[in-house]
């Protein structure tokens, strides 16, 4: 399994694409600190992560919560089902899976090696983003801590130390992560349901834009809590109500039923599938 | 007996309605050059994945050296592989897929034979570029040190040279031709008779899925009916006034300085045998087509007899009754 997970990672880490992603994951945290400083103290519009940006000023602490914030709506969701839903597709498209294949390895091994590595560059993607939020904003902010002010008749105002902020924003980097599981899975599946990459990802990225759309329909009631996406940002809590939310918990179990039912049915899918690339 | 390398019995392989091999069933003895021929569309290609595991059979069986074939089964460590195109990670270079391929399982690359699988491939320093940087041919050629690398007791070899100019066709027929030389065990499917002619010792001939017959490839060779014959110029009239009363030979025609014979039935060593017990000097007999002409000859009388009713399994039973 050590040399299929070998094999995996040199393929997808020597990719120019991922040279791009991760190119892109440095940068954009930078052009986002960078406007947060050029932002001023204008009023609040509610914009999403709004909050956080408006905080983010008092600590570079707090900008990898703000770029997080942003960043795990859209760009995450791509980078992540472009990861997964590439891993077995990429190799159908170049003709190379039926070479694997013609070998003595296992299809069940060989596919949990590609999600296993497809996880370990989502994550990957999401802590880079954070140390380079962090980065950026210690250099522009500076390392404090934070106080966040209350909202009158609904919450009184805290403080943050250095130390928990640090704290808080590891746990919303794990967390944030944690929640690509379930598009892990679903990537994986369609992967192995196609064999064309662009596919592959276009699904995968459109059962996640579905589900934000359908979650945002408050007509829809208890459903939306089994989308993979409702519980994405329930790590805000964190630093702006000074909460740990059940939210995260149920989050998790999401993400981790989704990630049971999908994988599972990648792996039986793909053990008796004609491969025909 | 000699060992089986390859068995295959009674496969069927359906895409829901479409059947892409009916009733298929051959064996390659160690040592055999086996050719499976087709035009495309003919199942050459399912069939050589079903052996190779990538697709499993609606009916039947596969083995390799004696194991059912099943998805990664041991035996593959046996087999080297090219199935349609040789295909690679485009972003890496030559070496690097090589290495990666082969420790994808857990294999250690000084057990591999690279410096033997490379100076086969000949690509020199090319092997160190990005594969997106190689030609088709190059590919082609970088795919055989693939399948050499862990000494392959059969190699499986599927339209080796499709796409390839006619240079890259003669190094890579060539290269067959040193496997082959070296005893290597091969299933070579192509549509190119002439590339079957000229490698291998044995093929069979499939079509709509179909067996249509196998055999030696002279002995297929030997099916077609048209047979030119050189005698000693003396003897030529009593050559002719011979084969014409023979009950076996359909017609005569005087060509050059040999005769065309159209034969009924029997083999030419019939032929032969008369002539020579008559007393006459026989220089040359052979057929008057190649396996081109035999294949296109059998192709058409398995779509004559489809046509008229007979089953494949009679067809092929007279097939083999000629051949055999």
């Amino acid at each position: 399994m050590i040399a299929l997970i070998r094999t995996e990672f040199t393929k997808a880490a020597t990719r120019t694409r991922t040279l791009i992603i991760a190119l892109l994951l440095v940068g954009l945290p930078t052009l986002i600190v960078v406007a947060i400083n050029a932002r001023g103290d204008r009023p609040d519009r509610g914009d999403r992560g709004e909050g956080l940006f408006r905080l983010a000023k008092q600590s570079g602490l707090l900008v990898p919560a703000a770029v997080l914030s942003v960043t795990s709506g859209f760009l995450l969701i791509v980078i992540a089902g472009t990861l997964a839903a590439d891993s077995v597709a990429s190799d159908s498209s170049w003709g190379n899976l039926r070479y694997l294949l013609m070998r003595p390895v296992s299809r069940g091994r060989l596919l949990v090696a590609k999600a296993f590595v497809a996880g370990a560059l989502i994550w990957a993607a999401t802590i880079l983003v954070t140390i380079a939020a962090l980065i950026a904003g210690i250099i522009l902010f500076g390392v404090h801590g934070a106080t966040v002010p209350g909202v009158a008749g609904i919450a009184g105002g805290f403080h943050l130390s250095s130390g928990a902020l640090l704290l808080r924003v590891v746990i919303a980097t794990a967390y944030v992560a944690f929640g690509f599981t379930a598009l892990l899975a679903i990537g994986t599946l369609f992967s192995t349901l196609t064999d064309t990459a662009a596919s592959a990802i276009g699904a995968t990225v459109g059962v996640y834009i579905v589900s934000e759309i359908l979650d945002s329909i408050s007509q829809l009631g208890v459903a939306r809590y089994a989308f993979p996406t409702h519980y994405l940002s329930a790590w805000e809590t964190m630093f702006t109500q000074n909460t740990y939310s059940q939210d995260m918990v149920a989050g998790i179990v999401v993400q981790l039923v989704y990630a049971v039912v999908f994988g599972i049915a990648a792996v039986t899918y793909f053990q008796r599938k004609d491969i025909r690339s | 007996m000699a060992e089986a390398v390859v068995e295959v019995e009674g496969l069927w392989k359906a895409f829901g309605d479409v059947s892409a091999v009916e009733d298929l069933s051959f064996s390659i003895e160690r040592g055999q050059v086996y050719g499976l021929l087709g035009p495309n569309g003919a199942g050459k290609t399912t069939t050589l994945r079903v052996l190779m595991g990538l697709e499993r059979p609606t009916r039947g069986s596969t083995r390799l050296f004696g194991s059912t074939v099943t998805p990664s089964c041991n035996e593959l460590f046996r087999v080297g592989a090219m199935v349609e195109q040789a295909a690679f990670v485009p972003h890496l270079s030559g070496m690097r897929n090589l290495r990666l391929w082969w420790e994808a399982t857990g294999a250690r690359m000084k057990d591999a034979d690279l410096d033997g699988a490379l100076a086969i491939a000949g690509l020199g320093d090319a092997v160190h570029r990005k594969v997106k940087t190689y030609s088709q041919g190059m590919k082609q050629r970088l795919g055989f040190a693939r399948l050499l690398l862990g000494r392959p007791e059969l190699l499986v070899l599927d339209e080796p040279t499709n796409g390839l100019d006619p240079g890259e066709i003669r190094e890579i027929r060539e290269l067959i031709g040193r496997l082959t030389s070296a005893g290597a065990t091969v299933l070579l499917s192509s549509h190119h008779l002439n590339e079957v002619e000229q490698v291998c010792s044995h093929a069979l001939v499939m079509n709509h899925g179909r067996l249509i017959t196998s055999g030696t490839v002279s002995e297929l060779i030997g099916t077609t009916k048209s047979i030119y014959i050189e005698v000693d110029p003396a003897d030529r009239v009593r050559a002719h006034t011979l084969l014409s009363t023979h009950p076996h030979v359909a017609d005569v025609q005087t060509q050059g300085d040999g005769l065309v014979m159209e034969m009924r039935d029997g083999q030419r060593s019939d032929v032969a045998a008369l002539l020579v017990n008559a007393g006459l000097r026989l220089e040359t007999i052979m057929p008057t087509q190649g396996l081109e002409d035999a294949f296109l000859d059998l192709l058409a009388a398995g779509d004559a007899a489809d046509a008229g009713g007979n089953t494949v399994g009679a067809s092929t039973t007279n097939r083999s009754e000629v051949v055999s």
